[in-house]
C-alpha cells in the first residue's frame, strides 16, 4: 500500500520498513513509527544498534546451527553438557523453550524448519545432511526428535528417524500427553488417545 | 437434541434476529429470496461449523459488517451447551471462530456438539453426480458422529497434499515419499474401516425404508466401493492391501504425477434389484434412493449419539412429488426438532410452529 505523499519522507521510509516485518500491517507500522518519534533519541539509537548487532554479531553455530556470538556456541562448548544426547529441533527458538524446563542437559541440533514439499521445503533445504554427518562422527547414544506434534513435525521426525535408525543409536520422540492442570474429561479424544498410547508403568 | 434459542447477528440479510423454535417441526414460510434458506444455513452452522451453500464463507457476512455470528443453546441428554460460530472477514479469506460455553475452541472440539442432518435439493443429484459428492456425504456424516474420523481425515488430506506436491516436483526422495505413504496408510486404513462400517449401517436402514415405500417390490443396496479392495474388513488386511496397491501403482503415479491409490478415490454405490442406479436408474428411482439414504443417515446418527439429530430440510419437499415427500416424513418418524423451508404451507407438514419471513423479518404465525 503506497504511503500518502503528505508524510515526511523519512517517516514514510520507516513505515515502509516496518510493514515488511511479519504480522505487521501498514497501520501497526505507522503506530510504531509515531511512537518512536515521541521517544528520546537514545532509545531510538539503542533499538537501531540492537538490530544491527543481531545482524553483525550473531552467526550460526557450525556444530548445532543454533544462533551464537561465537563459534562453537555456549551449548556446544559447555563440557558439563552430555554429548551422548542430541535433541533435534526445528528452530533455534525451540532450544530456549526446552532450556527453560531445566530438564535436559544434552546437546542440540537445529534443522532450520520442517519438511513441507507443498511449500517447496525438502530435506535439502534443511540441515538434515549435517545432522546425519554429525551423528556419524560423534556416535551419540540417543537422538531425541523434538519437532511439533503437527503434520509437518510428524513427517520431519519420521523422515529423520528413518535416516538415523541404521546408524544404531536410540532414536526417541517426545511423548504426547495431557496438559498439566487440565481435566481428563475436558481433553479432546485424540489427545486422550495419544496419551493412553504413551502411558508409562508407575 | 433441541435448539430452543438461536440468535443471528449480521448473518446474510439478518442484522439482529432472535428465534425461539418449538420442539417438533418448525416451518419457515415465505416467497423466494426473503431469507428462509439463510436461516437454515445459520442453524446448520451450529452443528457442522460450515455453510452448506458456499465454500466462500465470507459471503455470509451481512453487507457492510465485519463479522457474522450465530449462537444457540443446545439442549441434549448431556445437558445444556452454548454454541457459537463466527465468520470474520480477513484480508484474503474469512476467519472462523468456534465457541463452546463462551470459550474459543478448535473446530474439532466444536464439531458435532449439536448433531444435524441437512437435506438440500442438490443432494438429489448425489447418485448421478461425481464420486466426490458421495465421498463428501460420507465425510460430513462421519466427521459429525466420530471426532477421531475427522482427525484421520485431516491427517490423510495433509499427507496427500504433500505427496502430490512431491510427485509434481519430481523430487525423487524415495525415503520421504514413504514417510507420507506411511501416514496415508495409517490414516487411510482408519477411514476405510469407518466408511465400511458406516455404509453397512446406512445400507440396512436405507433398505428398510425403501422396502416399505416400494411395498417390497424393489431391493435397494448400498455398497462401499473402496479404491483399495481388502480381503477382509480388518485393520491388518486393509494395511496389507493398501501397501500392495501403492507398490503396484508406483510407476503410474510417477507418470501421472498424482496419487492414484487410496480412500480419496473411494465411492459409494447404489444398486436397485442388483443393477447400478447411477447407470440405469431413472431420475425418480435415483431420488427415492437419496431419500432412503437421508432417512438412514438420520436413524444411524440417532443410534450412534443416542438421541435424535436436528433435521434441516431446505426447499427439498417442494422438489418432491406428494407421495415421495410423505414417504420421506413417514420414514423419519417423530422428530425431536426440525426446520423446514417452504413457499406455502403444506398440510403434509405437522408444523409445531410457523414463522412467516418477509424481507429478513420474522413473524410467528398463530
Ligand atoms: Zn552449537
Amino acid at each position: 500500500m503506497p504511503v500518502p505523499r503528505a508524510i515526511a519522507e523519512p517517516v514514510a521510509a520507516l513505515i515502509n520498513e516496518f510493514s515488511k516485518l511479519p504480522t505487521i500491517g501498514p497501520k501497526t507500522a505507522a503506530r510504531l513509527v509515531f511512537y518512536l518519534l515521541n521517544r528520546p533519541r537514545h532509545e531510538a539509537q539503542a533499538l537501531a544498534e540492537a538490530i544491527l548487532a543481531v545482524k553483525d554479531k550473531v552467526h550460526l553455530c557450525t556444530t548445532c546451527y543454533s544462533l551464537t556470538e561465537h563459534d562453537p556456541c555456549d551449548l556446544c562448548s559447555d563440557e558439563r553438557r552430555d554429548a551422548s544426547m542430541i535433541c533435534v529441533v526445528a528452530e533455534a527458538k525451540d532450544i530456549y523453550a526446552i532450556e527453560r524446563t531445566g530438564a535436559y542437559k544434552g546437546r542440540y541440533h537445529v534443522l532450520g524448519g520442517l519438511i513441507s514439499p507443498m511449500d517447496g521445503i525438502g530435506p535439502a533445504q534443511l540441515r538434515v545432511k549435517e545432522l546425519v554427518e554429525r551423528v556419524g562422527a560423534d556416535a551419540p547414544a540417543e537422538i531425541i526428535l523434538a519437532t511439533n506434534p503437527n503434520a509437518e513435525g510428524e513427517a520431519t521426525a519420521l523422515y529423520v528417524g528413518r535416516l538415523l535408525q541404521p546408524l544404531g543409536m536410540a532414536v526417541t520422540r517426545l511423548a504426547y500427553g495431557l496438559p498439566i492442570g487440565g481435566d481428563i474429561d475436558y481433553a479432546d479424544e485424540v489427545t486422550l488417545a495419544r496419551a493412553l498410547e504413551g502411558r508409562r508403568v508407575l | 437434541m433441541r435448539l430452543p434459542h438461536i440468535e443471528l447477528t449480521n448473518f446474510r440479510n439478518y442484522r439482529e434476529l432472535e428465534l425461539e423454535p418449538a420442539a417438533g417441526l418448525n416451518v419457515f414460510l415465505g416467497a423466494n429470496a426473503q431469507g428462509k434458506s439463510n436461516l437454515l444455513e445459520a442453524i446448520a452452522m451450529l452443528g457442522t461449523g460450515k455453510s452448506f451453500r458456499t465454500s466462500r464463507e465470507s459471503e455470509v457476512i451481512r453487507e457492510g459488517a465485519s463479522r457474522a455470528v450465530v449462537t444457540g443453546e443446545a439442549h441434549s441428554r448431556m445437558g445444556i451447551v452454548r454454541l457459537g460460530c463466527m465468520v470474520e472477514s480477513g484480508p484474503r479469506s474469512a476467519h472462523k471462530r468456534y465457541l463452546v460455553n463462551g470459550k474459543d475452541v478448535r473446530y474439532a472440539r466444536f464439531l458435532g456438539r449439536a448433531a444435524v442432518v441437512t437435506f438440500v435439493p442438490a443432494d438429489l443429484q448425489m447418485i448421478g453426480g461425481a464420486p466426490s459428492l458421495r465421498r463428501a456425504f460420507l465425510n460430513a456424516a462421519l466427521s459429525q458422529e466420530q471426532p477421531p474420523y475427522y482427525h484421520e481425515l485431516v491427517r490423510y488430506q495433509r499427507a496427500l497434499t504433500q505427496k502430490n506436491a512431491m510427485l509434481r516436483s519430481e523430487t525423487a526422495d524415495r525415503e520421504l515419499l514413504e514417510v507420507y505413504e506411511q501416514t496415508l496408510i495409517e490414516a487411510g486404513t482408519a477411514l476405510w474401516l469407518a466408511r465400511d462400517e458406516a455404509v453397512q449401517a446406512l445400507a440396512l436402514h436405507a433398505e428398510q425404508a425403501h422396502r416399505r415405500w416400494s411395498a417390497g417390490t424393489e431391493h435397494l443396496e448400498l455398497r462401499y466401493h473402496p479404491n483399495v479392495p481388502a480381503q477382509a474388513p480388518t485393520h491388518d488386511a486393509v494395511v496389507e492391501a493398501f501397501t500392495t496397491h501403492l507398490r503396484a501403482h508406483r510407476d503410474a503415479e510417477r507418470v501421472r504425477r498424482t496419487a492414484l491409490v487410496g480412500p480419496h478415490r473411494d465411492d459409494l454405490r447404489f444398486l436397485l434389484g442388483g443393477t447400478s442406479l447411477a447407470a440405469y436408474g431413472s431420475q425418480g428411482q435415483q431420488r427415492t434412493a437419496v431419500l432412503a439414504l437421508k432417512v438412514a443417515e438420520y436413524h444411524v446418527m440417532r443410534k450412534r449419539t443416542g438421541e435424535a439429530p436436528i433435521l434441516l430440510l431446505d426447499d427439498v419437499l417442494s422438489e418432491l412429488d406428494a407421495a415421495r415427500a410423505a414417504a420421506f416424513l413417514e420414514g423419519i418418524g417423530d422428530v425431536d426438532q426440525g426446520f423446514v423451508t417452504a413457499t406455502e404451507l403444506d398440510s403434509r407438514f405437522p408444523a409445531a410452529r410457523k414463522f412467516e419471513i418477509d424481507a429478513g423479518r420474522l413473524r410467528v404465525q398463530a
